[in-house]
């Protein structure tokens, strides 16, 4: 067994009969954290929700761990896909698994459970995990973290803000007890200050020793946060960057549009 | 009409109201978690009687009333998970479910109470009662049967809703109810979740079966009339929470009563028809209703 926290071979997907993402190769030790960064509508998000199991992937493989998450082999022939896919084909992953493993996925603008406490919406989260740590440990950690989830614990998950929201999604994420913690877009479409208070939470979440995968628009956040940054446009890996070369926005933009940008 | 005829009245309208409770909240536990709607649960109503006069009957097995009562409320969520594998489980992921589940229900509906015609025949049977005698309270007399049903209902209902709110499984279901993906981010089982709803939903159309078969007349077709209410009493009161299905199926129950009385017996659906039609008109997600789940 290699080192390796997590290794993505070749991997391809999308939503039938759309491809989305082909040829994505990565692997991370368990003490890197890595960052995607690329335009919108090229497929990071249907490649995080493929690794964590919500489709199932085309080709390709998931080792997480030494474990492979999917059924090896190729999906079935395209005959057998034209039918009823829930009956006639074999799920090729089971996102329950993921997540049980460890490999928890906080997704893009997560709406979580709208008629439910915040403290309801978290005490289901321990589900994934599997034994690991203790809830009420987590729960602690989540209300250190973040102040306002616990101020606001007895309130539904709908009358939160935007920010309160994803706060909660992230402490969902984190009383699973990750191996490897997802984070899609985190600070989207979030205020300037609320920005700045939850990157200061990633970044005290990666300094508890959680490996993160994140997806972000704004590179100075994720320079502070990653070692390694790939670039991810028209459906694949076009670059992957080190900590020591990672280059401004400017230059990134440069290279994603091929020219300066002024 | 005297205050007398009045408590009267009222009380067969609650009783009609706690079956309805029962009934509605079964199928509201089925369309909240999965948004389907199941026509089958009329049937599964019946089969509950049945499968209870079977085990309780002196003329069948003869065990006694409480092994039926058991066994059928076992032996329907085993029923309840089997048909959800087989008519809703291969269609989750399409996007035209809510049609599709629609004719699949239906389909179980008309094989299992035709299942039952063949098993047990046509012949009326009755379950024996729970309670025998009558009840006094103040001045209305009504029999301890439907007044044991009446507190056996409130019970169960709020074990349900303590079930729904604070045990982790009820939980789950809920949250699985309101957002699929991030459930199974979080690593719910959510085919098990959706079986264990639908189980649920059948085990308590068995003790509506139950309690049915003891004020009425079992056939095999027992449960299409209060499934038909059950709808009304769903759409009705919205399911926006868990007690808002639960107070319409009263609210549904005492007007029934009450057109009953004043309108006839012929022409109390017509009246309860005609009320909901106008509630709709003015709140169409219904006298509670909060939200509407959309269907996606």
């Amino acid at each position: 067994m290699s080192g390796a926290l997590l290794e993505v071979r070749d991997l391809a997907g999308g939503y039938e009969p759309v491809q989305i993402f082909q040829n994505v190769s990565l692997t991370m030790s368990s003490d890197t954290s890595i960052g995607l960064f690329g335009p919108n509508g090229h497929g990071k998000t249907t490649f995080l929700r493929t690794l964590s199991g919500i489709i199932d992937p085309w080709r390709g493989d998931i080792v997480f761990q030494g474990q492979q998450l999917n059924r090896p082999g190729e999906r079935g022939s395209r005959r057998f896909r034209n039918f009823n896919y829930d009956a006639v084909t074999r799920r090729r992953m089971n996102p329950k698994l993921v997540a049980r493993a460890g490999l928890i996925h906080v997704p893009q603008g997560n709406l979580l459970f709208p008629e439910m406490t915040v403290e309801e919406t978290l005490s289901v989260a321990p589900a994934a995990s599997a034994g690991r740590g203790r809830p009420k440990d987590m729960l602690e950690q989540v209300h250190t973290l973040f102040p306002r989830v616990y101020e606001r614990r007895h309130h539904k998950i709908r009358f939160l803000s935007g920010g309160e929201r994803q706060m909660v999604a992230i402490g969902v994420g984190l009383m699973a007890a990750p191996k490897l913690l997802i984070l899609d877009e985190p600070t989207l479409g979030l205020s300037p200050k609320l920005r700045h208070e939850l990157s200061a939470a990633i970044r005290t979440i990666k300094a508890t020793g959680v490996p993160l995968i994140v997806v972000d628009q704004d590179v100075e956040f994720l320079q502070t946060l990653i070692d390694t940054l790939y670039l991810f446009d028209h459906g694949s890996i076009s670059r992957k960057i080190e900590r020591a070369e990672m280059p401004s926005h400017q230059e990134i933009m440069a290279m994603l549009f091929g020219e300066t940008a002024r | 009409m005297n205050l007398e005829t009045l408590l009267f009245v009222t009380a067969g309208g609650l009783v009609l109201g706690a079956l309805y409770a029962l009934m509605a909240t079964g199928l509201a536990v089925v369309w909240t978690t999965l948004g389907i709607f199941n026509f089958a649960h009329g049937a599964f109503i019946a089969a509950g009687a049945y499968i209870a006069w079977q085990i309780s009957s002196a003329d069948a097995s003869g065990l006694g009333y409480l092994a039926g009562a058991l066994g059928s409320v076992v032996g329907m969520f085993v029923v309840g998970v089997i048909c959800y594998a087989l008519l809703v489980k291969p269609f989750e992921r399409q996007p035209n479910l809510v049609l599709l589940s629609v004719i699949t229900t239906l389909a179980g509906a008309t094989i299992l109470e035709s299942g039952i015609d063949i098993v047990w025949g046509a012949r009326s049977k009755q379950l024996s009662r729970i309670a025998e005698g009558d009840v006094s309270l103040f001045g209305v007399t009504i029999s301890a049967n439907e007044a044991a049903l009446l507190v056996f209902v409130i019970v169960i209902l709020i074990v349900l809703g303590v079930f729904l709110r604070r045990a982790p499984a009820g939980r789950a279901m809920r949250a699985v109810a309101q957002n699929r993906e991030s459930a199974q981010l979080m690593g719910l089982d959510v085919p098990k979740l959706y079986a264990i709803a639908f189980g649920l939903s059948a085990s308590l159309a068995a003790l509506a079966g139950i309690f049915l078969g003891s004020i009425r007349f079992m056939s095999p077709t027992m449960g299409t009339d209060p499934l038909m209410k059950a709808l009304i009493v769903v759409i009705f009161g919205g399911v926006a929470r868990f007690t808002s299905p639960i107070f319409a199926a009263f609210i549904v129950g005492l007007i029934e009563a009450f057109a009953t009385f004043y309108a006839g017996l012929y022409w109390a659906p017509a009246v309860l028809f005609a009320i909901m039609i106008a509630v709709l008109i003015v709140k169409p997600e219904g006298l509670f209703g909060k939200y509407e789940r959309t269907v996606q």
